[in-house]
């Protein structure tokens, strides 16, 4: 028999990933996807509070308070008219609940705005006799934009500080509550101030502490300063770095390998190498997508850190944990995907094995707050040995510590988590050697484990 | 069961050997026995028809050839060697058609033949030869889900082909061509036979597999039920039956053929002619003499081997259907 030309074993797996890599990576979907949609997405939020203010409505109607003593109306008034400092929009903002997302968006976004409302508002003390009821039935009618009823008791110094109440019509927008509310609140503080004899301006002086100068002390006597709200993002973001990187590439395997399948061309590929061949090329070839992905993100986000010189919040070491714990990621999260990929038809079967997986997976996102708040607590501490949820949990930790986590639990983690990974690769090549030539319904996961022990 | 077996295989290898050598192969998917020690070798260079039913175990035996699957026992050995070493040295095309649709069919074809070791130098220019000959001009550039269904099948077709294997497997290569195209497939194989490639096909179409094959198997419920050339067959079915015309009624034709010893076994057919087995007292030109004796003929020929005949003959039998033809034993 002639002697001919063969491709190496190694050969046909930078083969097999390169064209995975050929046709994820340098596609013009993943350009536009992997590029254009983060541009895209910080444009859109460049855009949004300017196209929120710039819509705002005019506040035009007539306002009834049933203020007996007369002195809110005209300090309200006032109130409304007058142009709000930065200082008070950020007092706003800052006095808005947490959980009225909406409020706090538009009160967001008035910081920025430089825009004048118009506010053509007629003002009008309740005539005698009017009472709340009249009022209502007049906002009923449309008659009026707001009916306030300011008792006495809420403008006496020497009692505990009772509210006013304020009557709106439905159609009245949250933006307009909120200001015909403040107008009136402030009004009433106003009154309050002005009947307990104490001076404003130093009312004003005395409680408007600025927030301390925070600075953090290295073990090595460095000062930096104290930003709290980076602390909890930077390991956010490196988690949800790795996420986004991994978890991209995984689909894509995912969705490639069920795809050759539903195609019909993996036996045309089993007929020139072998499944663990292919896997291994498949593998390889989105590790290359993932990392690109890494590399272009983690980078700008660098280079963003760079630009700002708040480079000290991401360490040298911190970037190479984010490399380990990646490569870690990538093959629990590859594995996974790849087995279930030569275990169904489509991606529908699909999702019922890939569930129970993922809800492992959230976990980390679901448990951000607390392991950054206490990464060295007990939960953090367990959650960081428990695969595949281990090099998200970990960069977690690792990037969020403001005291160093134990060596040995880093150490730990390392090599706990690769030896995980590889076991998982393991089972996930059992698996696909027997999944990639099935057809039909879809296996249950104890057949799953008998293919993977089949000889 | 009976198995047709030619008299000595290795009689009729080429001074080379075999191409593939299958002993006592067995496979099992669950609960069902695929393949149940199969053996057979292929001699090297010869064309080899894979014949079957549907589910016979054809696809399974070819798969365990090309080491996509293991057999649960027995040995398969390919171009001398294990058939997982012999991967680059074997073409394959799949019964279930399979392309990368958003590929480009020179990028398709080429990334096929840089798996399986051909050089890239010169590549590009070999593909768009193969194109030219295999009638398709002009579509390289194009995506593989832009051809239409021949189209596709002749693509897959050279990806099996462009690496010039030594062993070339062909799973339904007919399936889906016009006659055109399908005379064009023709050729290809026995060019592809001509270069000194051993090419095995299985087929459902008996006259392609007559006109083409040296060597058929035929596989029923995982079995092996025939192994023989064409030349045996040949040998073994001609000169024993002649196909008459009588001129009266086929059927007490019939009844005379068995009854003066002429015939052993008589089918009448419902255009009027009647098969005769010849009894072992007959050769062809003495049973021809006598049935001219017995009854005026139309005409009477000898009875060439069909093997869309021993096709219903051996897997009927086994599925308790017989030749189309009301039967009349002696």
């Amino acid at each position: 028999m002639r002697e001919r030309p063969q491709q190496s074993y190694l050969g046909k797996i930078i083969l097999i990933a390169w064209r995975e890599f050929r046709h994820t990576a340098l596609t013009k979907g993943f350009i536009f996807g992997a590029v254009a949609l983060p541009v895209i997405m910080f444009g859109v939020i460049a855009v949004i509070p300017k196209l929120l203010t710039e819509k705002s409505p005019p506040l035009v109607g007539e306002i009834v308070v049933i203020d007996p003593t007369g002195t809110v109306l005209p300090r309200a008034q006032e109130i409304l008219a007058r142009k709000r400092t930065l200082q008070e929009k950020i007092q706003d903002l800052a006095e808005t609940p947490p959980a009225d997302t909406g409020s706090r968006l538009e009160a967001a976004a008035e910081l920025g705005s430089q825009e004048e409302q118009r506010i053509e508002v007629t003002w009008r003390a309740a005539a005698e006799g009017e009472t709340a009821d009249g009022l209502k039935a007049l906002l009923a009618k449309g008659s009026l934009i707001a009916g306030a009823s300011i008792g006495a008791d809420a403008l006496d110094p020497s009692k505990e500080a009772s509210s006013f109440e304020l009557f709106i019509p439905s159609s009245l927008s949250p933006k307009h509550v909120g200001q015909v509310s403040r107008a009136l609140r402030k009004a009433v503080e106003e009154e309050r101030i002005a009947r307990s004899g104490v001076d404003k301006a130093l009312l004003a002086r005395l409680s408007d502490l600025p927030a301390p100068r925070t600075l953090r002390i290295s073990p090595e006597g460095s000062e930096a300063k104290e930003n709290t709200e980076l602390r909890f993002i930077v390991p956010a973001a490196f988690m949800f770095l790795l996420w986004i990187c991994v978890f991209t590439s995984a689909n894509y395997l995912l969705t490639t390998t069920i795809e050759e399948k539903s195609n019909k061309v993996m036996e045309v590929l089993l007929a020139a190498a072998s499944p663990m061949q292919l896997l291994a090329g498949k593998i390889l070839g989105y590790s290359a997508v993932s990392a690109v992905m890494l590399v272009m993100y983690g980078g700008l986000g660098v280079a963003g850190l760079s630009a700002a010189a708040m480079m000290d919040l991401v360490p040298v070491l911190h970037l190479v944990y984010l490399g380990i714990f990646f490569i870690m990621a990538y093959f629990m999260v590859a594995s996974m995907m790849s087995a279930v990929g030569s275990a169904v038809s489509d991606l529908r079967e699909a999702q019922s094995l890939v569930g129970p997986v993922m809800m492992v997976l959230v976990v980390p996102l679901m448990l951000w707050m607390p392991i950054v708040q206490n990464p060295n607590g007990m939960l953090a501490t367990i959650a960081g040995f428990v695969p595949p949820a281990t090099p998200f949990v970990m960069i977690l930790r690792l990037t969020a510590a403001t005291e160093p986590i134990p060596l040995w639990q880093t150490i730990a983690s390392i090599v706990w988590g690769f030896a995980c990974a590889f076991g998982m690769l393991w089972l996930a090549a059992r698996i696909f050697r027997v999944g990639v030539l099935m057809q039909g319904k879809p296996p249950t996961p104890r057949e799953l484990v008998k293919w993977a022990f089949v000889r | 069961m009976s198995v047709l077996q030619s008299p000595s295989p290795r009689a009729n290898a080429s001074p080379a050997g075999n191409a593939v050598r299958i002993e006592r192969v067995t496979k099992r998917f669950g609960s069902v026995q695929a393949v149940k020690g199969i053996s057979l070798e292929i001699p090297e260079r010869s064309l080899c028809g894979f014949l079957g039913p549907n589910g016979a175990g054809k696809s399974t035996t070819i798969r365990m050839i090309m080491s996509i699957i293991s057999p649960d026992s027995g040995s398969v050995e390919v171009l001398g060697s294990s058939a997982l070493a012999m991967k680059d040295r074997i073409g394959y095309l799949p019964e279930e058609r399979g392309l990368y649709r958003k590929m480009k069919v020179a990028e398709f074809v080429g990334y096929m033949a840089r798996l399986k070791g051909v050089h890239p130098t010169g590549l590009t220019r070999r593909i768009e030869d193969w194109l030219e000959r295999l009638a398709l001009p002009g579509v390289s550039k194009r995506r593989c889900e832009e051809l239409s269904k021949g189209q596709q099948q002749k693509i897959q077709l050279l990806a099996s082909i462009i690496h010039a294997p030594d062993l070339l497997i062909l799973d339904e290569p007919f399936s889906g061509l016009d006659p055109i195209n399908g005379r064009l497939v023709t050729d290809l194989i026995r060019s592809e036979q001509a270069r000194g490639a051993t090419i095995i096909f299985s087929t459902h179409q008996m006259h392609t597999a007559e006109a083409l094959c040296d060597k058929v198997v035929l596989i029923n419920k995982g079995e092996k039920v025939l192994d023989a050339t064409l030349a045996e067959l040949r040998a073994q079915h001609d000169d024993r039956g002649l196909v008459c015309e009588p001129r009266g009624n086929p059927r007490e034709f019939a009844e005379k053929a068995l009854r003066s010893g002429i015939a052993s076994d008589t089918r009448v057919h419902d255009n009027g002619t009647v098969d005769i087995e010849l009894s072992d007292a007959h050769d062809a030109s003495s049973a021809m003499a006598a049935v001219l004796a017995i009854a005026p003929m139309r005409s009477v020929a000898l009875r060439r081997m069909n093997l869309d005949d021993l096709f219903v003959e051996l897997v009927g039998a086994e599925d308790g259907q017989s030749r189309k033809g009301a039967r009349i034993d002696a």
